[in-house]
């Protein structure tokens, strides 16, 4: 079994009070660290757990700047035979553009596989679409929101969907297919530097995005970057300590959270 | 060939002195010695074992055959963390430590929050003339409860007349809790980080904050050619001195913990005694267990990110029974680790805990 796993570097945004610039046409990452998508850290450990089961082999695929070599490696430190970074300066915020450059690059270099894994979203753009589309491109089964893999066989795999209200769905799906990965579907093994120094002597190959057709136009335009719009409903609470405690109590009990 | 812990690991005698002297031994699952006794057969030891350890480093300075036991816990966590077979939570904090450079997670670009609306200057050290660097630590520069530490010390500093400087977001993790849970890489990476920009910066003298920080740039960073030393080594003689001078009482009944990475793996019992003694109206307690036989608090080894399965009396409940038996109204302590797992029960109790700097600035 060949798993083909996808896996973004993203900026680390959670902490951080993300700046717009250049008049809404950019955000200052300057001094934001990145990142592996955590998504993708979680799709990586269940392929690699599948072939750890199963046998056969994950290659982890990045797209993205030089600087998404880090991710490969981190895959490799995880288990993952090699890694792929498809090289591109570009900043391909669409995911239709995303999946057909990664279709064209799958088709136009052979490479075989019998299911490609994605995380739900990235945690930059979120888009979540990149799976279905990549899935349309290529005509293969795709099922969103994997939360578990129940087996995976030789032409097929059974997998659980996340749906609302606490529910699952088990789905049989034939081979190849395109799943992506929910959070919490496994709790992924911790990579350490020691790993990650050693899979950086296991070759990763690079292709150039602009042979795949990386002038492909965007069906999205980011127009600008705006921050969401303020509302109102927060209190602030000013003065010393006891009048803010006094004033926090008051208002905890008016509401009934406090008796 | 054996390498250099097993060969130390055989020389073990079993004598008992480490697990006589762990404050995990005894009362939970952990025993050092019966650990040290399977590392000499090579038997299988149960995953969760070595996260008992709080790397007090009692078991190592005891130890008459120089096996350090507590350095043969971090090799046997090293194993664990190369097959990354860690607990979730010690795994959050070394993710954390890779992306953020704190264990928290917190923004790095925030490393210096703690000064920006401090009444008092707090400049870059590439300002400063004397080079002189104010160490902040992770947990003094992102918790609110433990902010208070590096704003008092800039603050009495300033008093001094001491100039000193910092490297705000340029600061990294010092990497000594990272170093005990056994990320040895991630500890080089954060070394590496650091000492390029104390050189860089062509810092001449280091004064850490907390004991964790200055153990591990003084004896785990190499000859650094700096001065390197904890901040009551410093206020002490400067109030000595009189440079800086206590002029209000502080009419109370205090009693010191000592911090193990302060006092017994680094000898600095002294000085914060000596900054207590000189504060007029303290009637200064001592535990039962105190300087070189003081009880750890449980919040060294990595053991601040993560709770252990067991379910016992924690020694911080115990440390503040003790106090409130004899009497004190304060713990005083000067690492956040130990303020922060002393609070908890001596909120219960109904007594106080104060890092030494709160102390001083209640009587400058």
């Amino acid at each position: 079994m060949n798993i083909l796993v996808f896996t973004k570097r993203v900026p680390a945004t959670q902490e951080e009070e993300l700046r717009i610039i250049e008049e809404g046409q950019g955000i200052d990452l300057s001094k934001v660290p990145f990142k592996v998508n955590d998504w993708d850290n979680y799709a990586v450990e269940e392929a690699v757990q599948i072939a750890e089961k199963t046998g056969g082999s994950v290659t982890a695929i990045s797209i993205g700047d030089a600087e998404s070599d880090e991710v490969l490696r981190r895959a490799i430190a995880m288990g993952t035979k090699d890694g792929f970074l498809i090289e591109t300066e570009k900043v391909l915020h669409d995911p239709n553009a995303r999946a057909t450059l990664v279709s064209e690059f799958l088709k136009k270099e052979g490479i075989s596989y019998d299911a490609i894994f994605t995380g739900v979203q990235s945690e930059d753009d979120q888009f979540a679409a990149m799976g279905g589309i990549l899935s349309a491109k290529l005509g293969l089964p795709y099922s969103s929101m994997v939360i578990g893999i129940d087996s995976f066989e030789k032409d097929h795999v059974i997998a659980r969907r996340e749906l609302e209200g606490g529910l699952q769905e088990r789905i049989k799906m034939t081979l190849p297919c395109v799943l992506s990965i929910q959070s919490g579907i496994n709790e992924p093994r911790y990579v350490s530097i020691m790993g990650i120094r050693k899979a950086s002597k296991v070759e990763r190959k690079f292709f150039k995005a602009k042979a795949y057709g990386d002038n492909i136009s965007s069906t999205i335009e980011v127009v600008k970057w705006v921050y969401p719009p303020k509302k109102g409903g927060a209190t602030m609470l000013s003065g010393e300590l006891e009048g803010i405690c006094k004033d926090l109590l008051g208002i905890l009990k008016e509401k009934g959270v406090f008796q | 060939m054996l390498n250099q812990t097993q060969t130390r690991v055989l020389t073990c005698i079993q004598c008992g002195k480490c697990a006589g002297s762990c404050p995990e031994s005894g009362r939970t699952p952990f025993n050092i010695r019966m650990l040290m006794r399977k590392k000499q057969f090579q038997t299988v030891v149960e995953e969760s074992i070595p996260w008992y350890c709080t790397s007090c480093g009692a078991c190592t300075i005891r130890c008459p055959r120089d096996v350090k036991p507590s350095e043969v816990i971090i090799e046997m966590r090293s194993a664990l963390v190369e097959n990354g077979e860690i607990p979730v939570a010690i795994q959050k904090a070394l993710e954390n430590t890779f992306v953020q450079k704190n264990p928290w997670g917190r923004s790095r670009a925030k490393r210096g929050a703690w000064f920006e609306k401090l009444d008092v200057e707090v400049p870059h050290v590439r300002e400063t003339e004397s080079k002189r660097l104010l160490f902040t630590c992770c947990i003094q520069a992102y918790d609110p409860r433990c902010m208070v530490i590096p704003q008092n010390v800039a603050k009495i500093l300033n008093m001094g007349g001491i100039e000193f400087g910092v490297l705000g977001e340029e600061e990294a993790c010092c990497g000594n809790e990272i170093r005990r849970i056994g990320e040895s890489g991630l500890f080089e990476e954060l070394q590496e980080e650091n000492k390029a920009v104390f050189e860089e910066y062509g810092i001449k003298e280091i004064i850490a904050l907390s004991p964790h920080c200055m153990n591990a740039l003084k004896k785990e960073y190499g000859d650094l050619g700096i001065k390197i030393s904890h901040y009551t080594e410093l206020l002490a003689p400067m109030i000595e001195e009189g440079s800086i001078v206590p002029e209000r009482p502080y009419n109370k009944k205090v009693i010191y913990h000592d911090p193990c990475f302060l006092g017994k793996q680094n000898g600095i019992f002294d000085e914060p005694r000596n900054i207590l003694k000189a504060i007029e109206g303290i009637e200064l307690l001592e535990f039962s267990r105190c300087r070189d036989n003081s009880m750890c608090c449980e919040g060294g080894g990595g053991r601040m990110f993560f709770e252990v399965e067991a379910t016992y009396q924690r020694n911080a409940e115990m440390r503040v029974q003790e106090a409130v038996d004899k009497g004190a109204e304060i713990i005083a302590t000067c690492c956040p680790f130990c303020v922060m797992t002393l609070e908890d029960p001596a909120t219960e109790k109904g007594i106080l805990v104060r890092e030494l700097s709160e102390i001083l600035m209640e009587v400058l």
